[in-house]
Parts: C-alpha cells; sequence; structure tokens
C-alpha cells in the first residue's frame, strides 16, 4: 500500500514534469532565427507565385494559419498532446511524427541498448579490477585504457573506426543499417547482414561508454574497499569469492542510478554515431529534424526522449528500493 | 577459570598465544618506522590481558598483527606470533590465514557500528560465514547465533532477520561480538569494545565479556585505555608506549603499585568518582607521532619527570623487577 502511493506521488511529479519540458521545449524552439513557413513562402514567392496563393498554398500544406499567434499555437499543441497526437512532420509532409518516430526508434533502441549493455559489463568489471589490483600493473593498465577511451570524443572514435574497419582494412561494410540487395524479412541473410552493419556503431557506442563506467565502478570500489565491514569480513575468514561480491554489490549501487538514466538517454540516440554510420536512428532523425526547421518533429523528438529519462528515473527509485533494503521503509 | 597461581612462572603448556621479537614497520616518504618495535609477550591461556596506552601507542596495529592482517603500508618487519596447536602464523600461507581468522582467534573492532554488509540480513550474513569455514552443518551457526544473541540479552529472532540500520549502536556492539564468537574461537581479541557506548551499555557489555570469556574458556585480549575496564576486567595488563611494552604485570599490582613513570601517570590521570575533579592529572605533553621515536634511549623521556642522562643514552630493556611483573625503566622507582 505503502509502495502503490510513493508510485502514485512520484508518477504524477513525472506527468508534471513532462508538462514542464514539453511547454518549455516549444517556446524554445519558436524562439530559434528562422521558421519553416516563411522559407517555403519566399521559395513559393521566388518561383513568381502571388502572394495570396502562396500563402494559401503554405497553409494547406503546413495545416496552419502561418500568422497565428505562438500562444494559440501553444494551446492546439497541448490539446493536441493530451490525444497522444503530435501532429504531422513538415519535411516528410503528410506523414504524422509518431509515425516516423516509431520507424526510427527500433534502429536506436538495438544500437544504444546493445552498445550500454556492452560497455556497462565490461566496463564494471574492468572498474572492479583497476580498483582490487589498483597496486597492481594489470590494475592500473585497466585504469590507463578507461581515462585513455574515456578522454576520446564520440565522434572521432566513431570516424576512426570507420577509417580503419572500412576504408584501409574492409572488413565492415560502411553506412546503411543493411545491405540493400538483400530483401528484408526475417531471413539469416538479411538478419546477418544486419548484423554486420551495426558492429561497427555498436562498437563505437561501446567504447565510448566503456572508460566512465570503468572509472566510475573503479571510485566506488575503492571506496567500498575502505568500509569497515570489508575489513571485518577478511578478519572473519569470508572467502575471497564471498568478500568480492560484498564489494561488487555495494559498489554497483551507486552505479545503478546511471545505468537507469542512459537507458533512459537513449531515446535520444547518437548524434554523431548515427550520422557517421549513416544509421536511421533517433539521433539522426533529431539532426535532420533541426536542420528541415520541421517543429512537430523536433518537438515529438525531444518530448520522447524527456518522457524517456523521466520514466527511467522513476523506474530506478522503485527499483532502487528493491536492491537497497536502507531504501525501503522511506 | 582456569588460572594458575600468579607467581608461579608458567610454563610453556599455558601460554595460548606468545609473541617473540615482534617489529611492525610503516613505509613512508621519508622512510621506514616502526609502530611495533622489538615486542615480546606471552598470553596467558584462559586469562583476559588488557592492553593499555594512549591512542598511537600501537595498540590496535598490535591486535592487527595477532590476526596477520597488518595493512598496507605497514607490514610484519621480523618476529614471530605463536598459537597454541597453530604454530607461527606470520608465516601461514594465505587460505590457512583466512581459516585461522573466525576460527582460531576472532577481533571485535573499535566502535563496531559499521562491521556488516548492509545489503544483507545478520543470519545471511552468518550463513556465509558457515560457507566460508566449510561448515557441515550450516545451520548449526543460526542457532549459537540466536544462543549467543540471547546471551547478550537481544531479541534472537529479531536480530536474525535485521540488516545493520535496523539495529542500534549498542545493539551492533553486540552483533560484531557474535560474530566473532560464532565460530567458537579460543583467542578473542576486542579492540576496545566500549568506546561507542552509553555508560550503561558499556557495563553490560563488560558483564558480557566476563560471563562468556569464563563459560567458553577464552583467552581473551582487551585493548583499552580506560583503566577502570583493566580494574574490573583483566587479569594482567601490558602497558604500551610508542610500540614498545613498557610495564607487564598482573591488574592488582600494577593497579596497586605501578613501576614505570608512564604507568604511574596513566593511573593518575583517572578522573575519581567521587572528589574534587583535579586530583586527576593529565599527563604532560602529548604521545610520539611515529617519525619522532627516538632510536637511543627511552621512549618516554620527554614526558618524563625522573628523566636522568642515562635515559638519552641507553635504551632500557624490560626486566622482571618483582616476580612476574617486568618493566622497562632505567631508574629502580618504588610505589
Amino acid at each position: 500500500m505503502a509502495f502503490l502511493k510513493v508510485f502514485v506521488r512520484k508518477a504524477i511529479g513525472g506527468l508534471v514534469m513532462i508538462f514542464v519540458v514539453a511547454s518549455f521545449t516549444f517556446f524554445l524552439i519558436r524562439l530559434m532565427p528562422g521558421n519553416p513557413v516563411t522559407t517555403k513562402l519566399n521559395a513559393l514567392l521566388a518561383t513568381g507565385t502571388p502572394y495570396p496563393i502562396a500563402l494559401s498554398k503554405v497553409s494547406v500544406m503546413y495545416g496552419f494559419v502561418p500568422n497565428q499567434p505562438v500562444w494559440q499555437q501553444y494551446l492546439t499543441y497541448l490539446g493536441e498532446l493530451a490525444h497522444f497526437n503530435l501532429g504531422e512532420s513538415i519535411s516528410y509532409t503528410g506523414v504524422s511524427v509518431t509515425h516516423i518516430i516509431l520507424s526510427a526508434a527500433p534502429w536506436t533502441i538495438i544500437m544504444v541498448l546493445t552498445g550500454v549493455i556492452v560497455s556497462f559489463v565490461l566496463g564494471v568489471l574492468a572498474g572492479v579490477i583497476a580498483a582490487v589490483w589498483r597496486n597492481s600493473w594489470i590494475g592500473q593498465s585497466s585504469t590507463f585504457l578507461a581515462t585513455f577511451l574515456h578522454g576520446i570524443p564520440q565522434f572521432m572514435l566513431a570516424l576512426v573506426l570507420a577509417y580503419v574497419f572500412t576504408t584501409v582494412w574492409r572488413v565492415f561494410p560502411f553506412g546503411a543499417p543493411y545491405n540493400a540487395a538483400i530483401q528484408p524479412g526475417w531471413t539469416p541473410a538479411f538478419i546477418g547482414s544486419l548484423a554486420k552493419h551495426a558492429v561497427l556503431p555498436v562498437a563505437a557506442y561501446a567504447i565510448s561508454g566503456y572508460g566512465g563506467w570503468a572509472l566510475t565502478m573503479r571510485s566506488s570500489v575503492t571506496s567500498v574497499l575502505g568500509d569497515e565491514f570489508i575489513l571485518a569480513a577478511e578478519l572473519r575468514g569470508l572467502t575471497r569469492g564471498m568478500r568480492l561480491r560484498y564489494i561488487a554489490r555495494n559498489a554497483f549501487l551507486p552505479l545503478f542510478t546511471t545505468l537507469t538514466l542512459s537507458l533512459g538517454f537513449m531515446f535520444g540516440g547518437s548524434v554523431f554515431i548515427e550520422s557517421i554510420f549513416d544509421y536511421p536512428g533517433l539521433g539522426n532523425l533529431l539532426t535532420t529534424s533541426i536542420g528541415a526547421e520541421d517543429y512537430p518533429l523536433m518537438q515529438g523528438a525531444f518530448l520522447l526522449i524527456t518522457t524517456a529519462v523521466i520514466v527511467a528515473n522513476l523506474l530506478a527509485d522503485l527499483l532502487y528500493t528493491a536492491i537497497d533494503p536502507r531504501i525501503r521503509r522511506a | 577459570m582456569k588460572s594458575a597461581p600468579l607467581r608461579v612462572p608458567l610454563s610453556d603448556s599455558e601460554i595460548e598465544v606468545s609473541i617473540r621479537g615482534l617489529s611492525v614497520s610503516y613505509q613512508t616518504s621519508t622512510g621506514l618506522y616502526d609502530a611495533i618495535h622489538d615486542l615480546s609477550l606471552a598470553i596467558h591461556r584462559g586469562s583476559i590481558t588488557a592492553i593499555i596506552g594512549e591512542s598511537g601507542s600501537g595498540k590496535s596495529t598490535l591486535a592487527m598483527a595477532m590476526l596477520n592482517s597488518v595493512t598496507f603500508p605497514g607490514k610484519i618487519r621480523t618476529g614471530a606470533i605463536d598459537y597454541a596447536d597453530v604454530g607461527d602464523i606470520t608465516g601461514l600461507n594465505a587460505e590457512s590465514l583466512r581459516r585461522f581468522r573466525g576460527e582460531h582467534a576472532a577481533m571485535v573492532f573499535q566502535a563496531s557500528q559499521d562491521t556488516l554488509n548492509p545489503l544483507k540480513r545478520v543470519g545471511a550474513q552468518l550463513l556465509d560465514m558457515a560457507r566460508s569455514h566449510g561448515l557441515r552443518d550450516r545451520k548449526a551457526i543460526l542457532r549459537e547465533g540466536s544462543l549467543l544473541a540471547e546471551r547478550m540479552s537481544l531479541p534472537a529472532s529479531r536480530v536474525m532477520a535485521a540488516y545493520q540500520h535496523e539495529l542500534s549502536g549498542g545493539m551492533r556492539q553486540r552483533v560484531s561480538m557474535i560474530f566473532a564468537l560464532a565460530l567458537k574461537p579460543r583467542v578473542v581479541l576486542l579492540d576496545e569494545p566500549t568506546t561507542a557506548l552509553d555508560v550503561l551499555s558499556q557495563s553490560h557489555v563488560l558483564q558480557i565479556v566476563r560471563a562468556i570469556h569464563e563459560e567458553r574458556h577464552l583467552t581473551t585480549l582487551l585493548i583499552t585505555h580506560d583503566m577502570g575496564v583493566v580494574a574490573e576486567l583483566s587479569d594482567r595488563v601490558v602497558v604500551m608506549y610508542a610500540g614498545r611494552i613498557m610495564e607487564d604485570a598482573p591488574s592488582r599490582d600494577l593497579l596497586r603499585a605501578p613501576r614505570h613513570p608512564y604507568a604511574k601517570a596513566l593511573i593518575r590521570a583517572i578522573p575519581r568518582l567521587t572528589g574534587p575533579l583535579d586530583r586527576a592529572q593529565a599527563l604532560p605533553g602529548a604521545p610520539l607521532e611515529l617519525r619522532q621515536i627516538p632510536v637511543v634511549g627511552c621512549v618516554f623521556r620527554d614526558r618524563c619527570t625522573l628523566r636522568q642522562s642515562i635515559c638519552d643514552e641507553v635504551t632500557p630493556t624490560l626486566r622482571e623487577v618483582a616476580p612476574d611483573h617486568r618493566t622497562a625503566c632505567h631508574l629502580e622507582v618504588e610505589a
């Protein structure tokens, strides 16, 4: 019962936050210089179309009166949002934003989720090694590698990977999410092609995340190692394996929130990696929508990121009570 | 309790732990310093031996050394620590040492407030201990734990199911004693077992220590800086200063007639419950830091009121000044 109460309270807080961020995004986007309607209108005028005809064409095309005041647009937006209607895209005329986002999402989710999981598992292991054996060469080289990889910008890493493995040494295909010559479907050939094309983007994502996980876990483990109960466990003659489990579980707690949040941020896609490998995910979508000044699409993409992060945060709060008994009563 | 008449020299079979020539040193940026220097001590089977001295005198380091668990940058430089039926533990391999800890000798920490894994219940952690020590009947440790809990006036079933954060300070202290005793060790090291407790809990814990010590025929080493605890509990007192033994005698003798100026000063510093507070005299000066400890001469001379030239030139050795009473002082001072 108490659990339900906490859940409802946090869920309401989440909804309020989504509303605030959605409103904020709405106005922020409209503060950007330029707007798609004037751009289109000018283009039509340049072709010699008389102004009234151009205006009516644009109104039909975008579904609203260009000179409608911003607050009225805002109210319309909120009204539609309440019905889960994100509107229609401007650059992909007539296609609903929801549809565009849903078709881009799987690409990102597959790539980023795999990347996060791989980097997290490897990074946490490396962090434990770096902390427990911090006085030996193995721990020190683990720390060095993590620091080094953490320092490389994501786009540079992606470019280097792309250059080395698709150009210098042609082991992986470059660009596109799969081989266009293969008919999409649940066939081994198609799935194989998907996997082959996903290796480099996933690797880029995983390697760029690895260092952060490893360094965070390292410092977390180091701090737990100094805790009294670890020395006490040693003096009680607990086996090394058991002590490592005590350490790992306690050191993992601070990383848990970060992990859940990064799964939320996953819906922002990875702008650099997706554009370098020409991967049709959410990050690519976001960049194109900004380039095209496609307001509804931008709003939709931002709203998705916001909602995902807030939901992930809520989830982290709830799951935390399951893994840390000290929080259960709160 | 098994205890030999104190005036008769003890034979080897009555010695549970024998420390010989122990030096524990710390590596620092300016060199290697001894936190314990050439210390020899015999701990009698079935006795409660109190180790007393100010903070920084090496008491806790000695306790850690007695489980061979001095941590980096400290290490046991020389010497042997012989346990009856085990041998020198400084020579044990990692696995034997792990088994030795908990099964043969156990320690209760100073303060002992956070000695449990915060994410596991007390009972589950006892089972981890049983598993680590290869107990055939693992549930037996839970029965033992409950028994000890009741012995210490704790609600056994509640404590076994509790997480550390659900226990009060006094309860945590007693739970850490349950862990120390769960595998029925022969030697128990208590590092200031009562410092974190209020006065009522203190006397309760001390009574429990005494009772369990006798029931289980333990050999107990009690580290403290509280002369009251010494008087109430111990058979024997070892006074330490700067990593060396200053005086080693039966408690009654030492409390009544201390020989070493440092031991005398410690006793004079005890505030009495009755009488004017200023009858308690604080010890002048501060304990030495590791790198200030002189290599030659008496280590206490800078704070000693009886200092003479010999104290600067010759290192006093620990010698018998009365039967079963050792002191490291040049001056034959009577009480």
